[in-house]
């Protein structure tokens, strides 16, 4: 009797529903994260995951897109291999139906995936990876973009720095031996080539090389008057280490590699004075939203203070890459793919960011929202990462 | 600045060499070897800095803990990967080590993590300058290492009675066999041994080459090349072979380029084995007619 009547009442309210007599429950805009959230590179995806949701509960306490859509994340593993970023890929559009998709740290995984946004016009935003034809990839029109760093953005950078800030003009160029240490070695070359500045010489070094002496031994026998350098932690460290040993006081000015590991813990005094580039810095004073951002850090993730924030660049450049796709999708007025994918190329709002104030960021020739003037250099002292003035 | 290659290649060369030592060391009791031998340095460094710089233990205990550790594993590696093959006089054990070293680091990235880090030591803060050319003093300590382990072992094979027992196996398995000595345990207790001495690297180069589950596959795979130049069945042989082998490193690299380096070095061993394929103290194996 009480069965019967608890399914007369759901029947009732069904045929309610169906009538349009209830309010219709608005469904949720999904946006996805493909990134590596497991293995080596796992806090970048995990400081990517903190800054979109951190932007999404912000976009959902206004009262979300589309007139009451709320925002919903869904989180993949590309475990840093291209052939799973594919599949991932594929899943997050087909199955899990998302309006657009943010990426992790693999310049490789971004690659392999290009095609696919493209196969299923699905906007895509990079928040981390640096490679250059990432966001050049040769598409018209491109699904995508990226809120972070390019190597040959970055690669001016370095230069103009080392230039204008060092007045050095004898740069020696040390690099690691892969495909990512290649494309900065073009794009380094080609930007002091601009100044007309030769490198005095070329050194690479393999993962896990022991000592770096050799190499820093020949580029100051070339006379180089300030070393470039291309590494990741572990090997940042082995050339800092060896610099000590042969006894060179040269300035170094390096990439963004140095900061995704433990450098500070690997070399501790000898890492101080080494700067390199970021697009954000929680050290310092922040804007409204840094100070918000880093409340909502500690308020959720227990995050005690800047020092505490790993892979910094994840989050800000995350939580920016929300935002804007947030305004696409209301400039849009759907959810739709290609449309968000139009909106992003010409957004009419500006945006006050947290890395800077955003006006048109991205056009059809311009997928970088973030371009050289953009970066901030920074520097290791004592243990901590302090922004350069 | 050839007195700083000179400086850095000693330095590297008697790391090649201490971790090479642990080649010859079951080599010469079995004719096999454990191919992962740097995995098993890497898995010294790692249990040293679990034990020592995450629980916190003093040195010396955690030293000892690290040796043990290192023991049991060599204990694990001749059980499973090698007597298996060893006893039906099948080549496998080449891989099988290959695949338990592949193990280890993988556990070593899911337990310890993919990020370096770091073991401090005060040997290795600043580094010392000697006519001009810095080393680091944690540095000194790997060829002392090396001249004294491989006296030891020199000392252990050729002078003790256990030491005696272990290399007839190596002579003639089943005549040591009818001699009463008991082969397995002799091979467990070379590759116990073996292990031991990879501790001892691991624990040395850790503040140096800092802790990763990736750090020994390089310095394992030199030391190989090092062993094959020196001759696995010498123990001086490889300590001296493991100083050219860093001189001859540290030279190419300073006054040719960083790429030829690699292709030098390896050169240079397939030149010995086609020349003196017992290596630079061995000695020719007599030929039964």
């Amino acid at each position: 009797m009480r069965r019967a009547s608890v399914m007369l009442v759901a029947a009732l309210l069904g045929l309610l529903a169906l009538a349009g007599v209830l309010p219709a429950q608005q469904p949720p805009i999904r946006l996805g994260l493909a990134a590596a959230v497991s293995g080596g590179s796992a806090a970048s995806g995990e400081a990517i995951k903190r800054g979109l949701s951190i932007a999404l509960d912000e976009v959902n306490a206004r009262g979300g897109l589309l007139g009451g859509r709320k925002l919903e994340l869904v989180v993949r593993d590309d475990e840093g291999n291209p052939q799973k970023g594919v599949t991932i890929a594929r899943e997050l559009v087909e199955r899990e139906k998302v309006a657009a998709v943010f990426g992790g740290l693999h310049t490789t995984v971004a690659l392999a995936q290009v095609p696919v946004w493209h196969e299923l016009s699905t906007p895509y935003v990079g928040t981390w990876a640096a490679g250059t034809n990432i966001t050049q990839n040769g598409k018209k029109p491109n699904f995508v973009f990226r809120v972070s760093a390019n190597d040959d953005e970055v690669d001016k950078f370095l230069v103009r720095y080392a230039a204008e800030h060092l007045k050095r003009g004898k740069p020696g160029l040390l690099l690691e031996n892969t495909a990512w240490g290649q494309s900065n070695e073009t794009g380094l070359t080609k930007w002091f080539a601009e100044r007309g500045v030769k490198a005095v010489g070329v050194e690479k070094f393999n993962w896990n090389d022991p000592d770096m002496s050799p190499q820093l031994l020949r580029l100051k026998q070339g006379g180089a008057d300030v070393v470039m350098l291309v590494a990741n932690a572990p090997e940042g460290a082995q050339v800092v280490k060896s610099k000590a040993k042969v006894g060179w006081e040269v300035p170094i000015v390096s990439h963004w590699g140095i900061s995704g590991g433990r450098f500070a813990e690997l070399t501790g005094e000898l890492s101080d004075g080494v700067v390199f580039v970021q697009t954000y810095s929680f050290f310092g004073k922040q804007n409204a939203r840094g100070e918000a951002v880093l409340k909502a850090l500690k308020d959720r993730f227990g995050v005690k203070g800047p020092e505490d924030v790993t892979a910094p660049v994840g989050t800000a450049n995350a939580y920016d890459a929300l935002h804007l796709v947030a305004l696409a999708i209301e400039q849009a007025k759907s959810a739709d793919g290609a449309k968000v994918r139009d909106a992003l190329e010409d957004l009419k709002a500006e945006y006050a960011g947290l890395i800077k104030t955003y006006k048109r960021p991205l056009t059809p020739e311009q997928h970088d929202a973030l371009t050289e003037r953009d970066y901030l250099m920074v520097v290791w002292k004592g243990g901590k990462i302090v922004p350069v003035h | 600045m050839i007195i700083q290659l000179l400086v850095s290649g000693l330095a590297l060369g008697s790391m090649y060499g201490l971790v090479a030592l642990g080649y010859h060391m079951t080599w010469a009791t079995s004719r096999t070897l454990n191919f992962s031998q740097g995995h098993v340095v890497m898995l010294g460094a790692v249990v040293a800095y679990g034990v020592h710089v995450a629980a916190g233990w003093p040195l010396a205990v955690a030293v000892i803990a690290t040796l043990a550790a290192s023991a049991a594993f060599g204990l694990v590696v001749e059980r499973i990967a090698v007597r298996p093959f060893f006893t039906a006089g099948s080549p496998v054990w080449l891989l099988s080590t290959i695949a338990l070293g592949i193990i280890v680091e993988n556990v070593a990235m899911v337990t310890f993590g993919k990020d370096a880090r770091a073991f401090p030591s005060t040997l290795a803060l600043k580094p010392v300058f000697l006519l001009g050319a810095g080393v680091y003093p944690q540095e000194l300590l790997l060829p002392l290492a090396g001249v004294v382990l491989m006296g030891g072992t020199q000392l252990f094979y050729h002078r003790t009675f256990y030491g005696r027992q272990l290399k007839a196996v190596a002579w003639d398995r089943e005549a040591a066999g009818l001699m009463g000595i008991h082969v397995p345990r002799a091979v467990a207790t070379a590759y116990a041994l073996s292990a031991v001495l990879a501790g001892v690297a691991g624990v040395l180069l850790a503040p140096l080459l800092n802790v990763s589950p990736t750090m020994g596959t390089l310095i394992g795979l030199k030391a190989f090349a090092v062993a094959i130049l020196g001759g696995l069945g010498s123990a001086a042989g490889i300590v001296v072979a493991g100083f050219l082998y860093g001189l001859v490193e540290a030279l190419v690299a300073g006054y040719v380029s960083t790429g030829a380096r690699e292709i030098v070095g390896f050169a240079l061993v397939i030149a010995m084995l086609t020349v003196r394929p017992w290596g630079l103290g061995g000695r020719r194996p007599t030929r039964r007619v």
